[in-house]
C-alpha cells in the first residue's frame, strides 16, 4: 500500500489532496467506453485516445506508438528512476501507485533521427466513486530524433472523476521532443500527474503546459539535465478560477556541464482561486557553465484569491549562471486607467490585461491549430468571449 | 454657442493634499483653449480629474461635459461620450496590440451610440491614413501598447488614438514635453486636423513653443490651484516673456 502525500509533506502545502484521496483508488473497470465528444484532429499528428485511462481509439494505421501491457512496461518504468528520483519518495508515491494500479501504458520508441508527431487524448468521465484513471504513457527518443507530442486531458463536465497520470520521457543524444500538455478536464475532476524527463547530450526538450480545468489539479515534474549542453525550456500557465486549485512542483536539476534552462510561469488566479508554482533547481557539483532563469509570475484578481511562486535554487559549484525572478500581484491600475480612458468596458479591459498578463506563456504552444484552442479557452476563463473577440486574430 | 465644457468653482484633492481650489473655466464648442502654468500648479490634476482617474478627491465645484454631470460618469462612460485625455505620460502595456486598442475603443463608443462594430478592412484602411499623418511606420500597429516606444513615439500614438477616436473634446496633458521640434510638428499637425466647429481642445502646457503651432483662442494660466489670468494667445507669450512669476506677484 502505498501513502498519498499530504499537506504536511514540504512540497504537497499548496496542492488540494481531498478529491484524489476522496476517490477510489481501483482503476476504473473495464466497460464499454462511454461515446465522447472529439475535439478536431490535429493534421499531421498520430491520434490515440483514452477514455478512462484505457484505449478507446483503434490503433492508428501505420502507428509509431505501441499500447503495452503495464506489467510489461513496468520494468521501463522503473528504469527511469535514477538516484534522484528514487530519493523523491513521497513526491514520487503518486507515481508508483499509476505503476502499481494502471493496466495499459501508451510506448513510443523513436529511432535515430526519426521524426514523429503525436497526439494523445486522455479522457476522464466515470465518477471518482467508480475509481480513477491511470493514464501512463512512455518517450524514447532516441540519438538525433524529433518528436512533437501533444498530451491532452479532457473530461466530462460536472464528473468528479479521478485522474493520476504518469509520463516517462528519455531523450537521447540530440534528440529534440516538443510537449504541449493541456489539462482542460471538467470542472470537478481531480487531475494528477507526475513527469520524468531524463535529457541527454546536446538533446532539447521543450514543455509547455497550461492548466485550466478541474477543481484540484497537481503537476510534479522531474527533469533531469544528465548530458552537457542539455535544454529544458519549461512554460507553464494555469487560471484558477472559482475555488479552484492548481499547484506545479518542478524540479530541474543541471546534472552536467553546459546545461540550460529556460522556466516561464504565468498564472491567474480569481475569486477563490488558488495557483502554486514551487520551481526548484538544483545545479550539481560538475554543471559548471550552466545556465538557469525562473520568471513565475502570478497575478490575483480576486479577493479570495492566492498565489504562490517560489524559485528554489540549491547550486554546489561555481562558474554558473541563474537569474530568477517572482512576483505576485494585481491588475496594474494605471494600465487599467489607461483602458478605461478610451472608452473600453471595465470588464474588458481586466480581460485584456490578463490576457496581456498569461499571454507570455500560452503563446509559446505550438501546434498552431492546438494554440487556438488552448487561447480561446483561456479568454472564456477570463472574461465574455464575445468582448474579447479579436484579440486573437494577430493582424 | 453650446458649451462642452463647463468647470465651476472645481476643488479638488490629491494625495489629502488641495491642488485644485476653486477652478472655474468654459470652453465652447469650435474653440482651442491652452492651460498653462508653472511646476505645481496643478494642471496635470486637472486633467486626470477630468478624465476620471481614481485617487483624486473632488471637494468642490461641479463640472459639466456636454450639458451632462462629469462626476456622475465613470471614465470609460466619459470617454464614450466624446471625452480624449491624452496622457503626458502613456502607458506601456505589453501583450495588449496597438490596433486592438483602437478597435476595441472604437467598437465601444459604437456599441454605446447603438451603431453596428466597424468593418475590420475599412477600419485598418483608416488607421493606416491616420499613421502616416502622424509619420508613423505601420509596424506600430502590432506592437503591445507604447511597449518600447520612445517617448516621442509614445506621444504621437496619442495623438494616433485621438485622430481615431475622433473625440469632442480632447484634454492634452504636456503632449509636447520631450518632443523635438520636428515631432512637436507632426502632433500639432494631428491637432489641427482635428479643429472644427464641433470640438473643443484643452491643451495643457508648460511651454509657449506648442502654441506657435496650435494657435489657441485663449489662454489661462493656473497658479496655485486656480485661474489667475485668461487672456488672448499674446498671454502666451508675454508669460515667456516674463516668466510665471510676473502671474504669481500679481495673483
Amino acid at each position: 500500500m502505498i501513502a498519498l502525500p499530504t499537506q504536511r509533506d514540504e512540497n504537497w502545502r499548496y496542492a488540494n489532496l481531498r478529491p484524489l484521496a476522496k476517490a477510489s483508488v481501483e482503476a476504473v473497470a473495464q466497460r464499454d467506453p462511454p461515446a465522447v465528444e472529439l475535439p478536431p484532429p490535429l493534421a499531421g499528428f498520430e491520434r490515440w485516445v483514452f477514455v478512462d485511462g484505457r484505449l478507446s481509439s483503434g490503433v492508428p494505421a501505420g502507428a509509431v506508438a505501441r499500447l503495452l501491457d503495464a506489467r510489461t512496461a513496468g520494468a521501463a518504468f522503473a528504469a527511469q528512476l535514477d538516484d534522484s528520483i528514487a530519493s523523491a519518495g513521497v513526491d514520487f508515491a503518486l507515481a508508483r501507485i499509476n505503476a502499481a494500479r494502471g493496466d495499459e501504458v501508451l510506448h513510443l520508441a523513436l529511432p535515430d533521427s526519426a521524426s514523429a508527431s503525436v497526439e494523445v487524448l486522455f479522457i476522464a468521465t466515470a465518477p471518482g466513486a467508480s475509481g480513477t484513471s491511470y493514464p501512463r504513457l512512455q518517450v524514447h527518443a532516441a540519438r538525433g530524433a524529433r518528436l512533437h507530442l501533444v498530451e491532452r486531458h479532457l473530461g466530462t463536465q460536472g464528473a468528479d472523476s479521478a485522474v493520476n497520470a504518469a509520463v516517462d520521457l528519455a531523450l537521447a543524444a540530440d534528440a529534440m521532443v516538443q510537449h504541449a500538455r493541456v489539462q482542460h478536464a471538467g470542472d470537478s475532476a481531480a487531475c494528477f500527474d507526475t513527469l520524468v524527463a531524463h535529457v541527454g547530450e546536446r538533446a532539447c526538450y521543450k514543455l509547455q503546459t497550461v492548466m485550466l480545468g478541474g477543481l484540484a489539479s497537481r503537476s510534479t515534474l522531474f527533469i533531469q539535465l544528465a548530458g552537457r549542453a542539455a535544454r529544458c525550456e519549461l512554460t507553464a500557465a494555469a487560471v484558477a478560477n472559482g475555488i479552484q486549485t492548481h499547484d506545479v512542483f518542478a524540479e530541474i536539476e543541471h546534472a552536467a556541464p553546459d546545461t540550460v534552462t529556460r522556466e516561464l510561469f504565468r498564472g491567474i488566479a480569481t475569486e477563490r482561486g488558488k495557483l502554486a508554482f514551487n520551481g526548484k533547481i538544483i545545479v550539481r557539483e560538475n554543471a559548471h557553465e550552466s545556465d538557469s532563469e525562473q520568471s513565475l509570475k502570478s497575478l490575483l484578481t480576486g479577493s479570495g484569491a492566492e498565489a504562490a511562486a517560489r524559485p528554489q535554487l540549491e547550486i554546489y559549484t561555481d562558474r554558473v549562471r541563474a537569474a530568477h525572478g517572482a512576483t505576485t500581484g494585481k491588475l496594474d491600475d494605471q494600465m487599467l486607467f489607461y483602458l478605461l480612458s478610451r472608452g473600453i468596458e471595465r470588464p474588458t479591459a481586466q480581460g485584456l490585461l490578463q490576457w496581456a498578463f498569461i499571454e507570455d506563456a500560452v503563446s509559446r504552444v505550438t501546434p498552431a491549430a492546438l494554440r487556438e484552442v488552448i487561447e480561446r479557452a483561456v479568454v472564456k476563463r477570463l472574461s465574455d468571449v464575445a468582448s474579447l473577440d479579436g484579440l486573437l486574430v494577430s493582424p | 454657442m453650446t458649451s462642452l465644457l463647463k468647470i465651476e468653482n472645481l476643488s479638488a484633492k490629491a494625495g489629502g493634499k488641495e491642488v485644485l481650489k476653486g477652478l472655474s473655466l468654459t470652453l465652447n464648442a469650435g474653440e482651442v483653449h491652452a492651460i498653462m502654468g508653472p511646476n505645481g500648479s496643478g494642471k496635470s490634476t486637472l486633467s486626470y480629474v477630468l478624465a476620471g482617474r481614481p485617487g483624486y478627491e473632488i471637494t468642490g465645484g461641479k463640472v459639466e461635459f456636454m450639458g451632462h454631470d462629469l462626476f456622475a460618469m465613470a471614465p470609460e462612460e466619459r470617454a464614450r461620450a466624446g471625452m480624449f485625455l491624452g496622457f503626458q505620460y502613456p502607458v506601456e502595456i505589453p501583450g495588449v496590440n496597438n490596433v486592438y486598442l483602437l478597435k476595441a475603443a472604437v467598437n465601444a463608443k459604437r456599441k454605446a451610440t447603438g451603431q453596428p462594430e466597424v468593418d475590420a478592412y475599412e477600419f485598418l484602411q483608416l488607421v493606416r491614413a491616420k499613421m502616416k499623418l502622424m509619420q508613423m511606420d505601420e509596424s506600430f500597429l502590432s506592437r503591445g501598447v507604447n511597449e518600447g516606444f520612445s517617448g516621442g513615439e509614445k506621444k504621437r500614438n496619442e495623438i494616433l488614438q485621438m485622430l481615431v477616436l475622433e473625440p469632442a473634446l480632447a484634454v492634452l496633458d504636456e503632449t509636447d514635453s520631450g518632443l523635438d521640434i520636428d515631432a512637436l510638428k507632426v502632433v500639432a499637425r494631428g491637432v489641427n486636423s482635428l479643429r472644427s466647429a464641433e470640438r473643443g481642445v484643452l491643451l495643457i502646457t508648460h511651454y509657449q513653443r506648442l502654441l506657435d503651432h496650435i494657435v489657441p483662442d485663449h489662454v489661462h494660466v493656473l497658479a496655485r490651484g486656480r485661474i489667475a489670468r485668461s487672456g488672448g494667445k499674446e498671454l502666451a507669450h508675454e508669460l515667456e516673456r516674463r516668466g510665471y512669476d510676473w502671474v504669481l506677484e500679481v495673483a
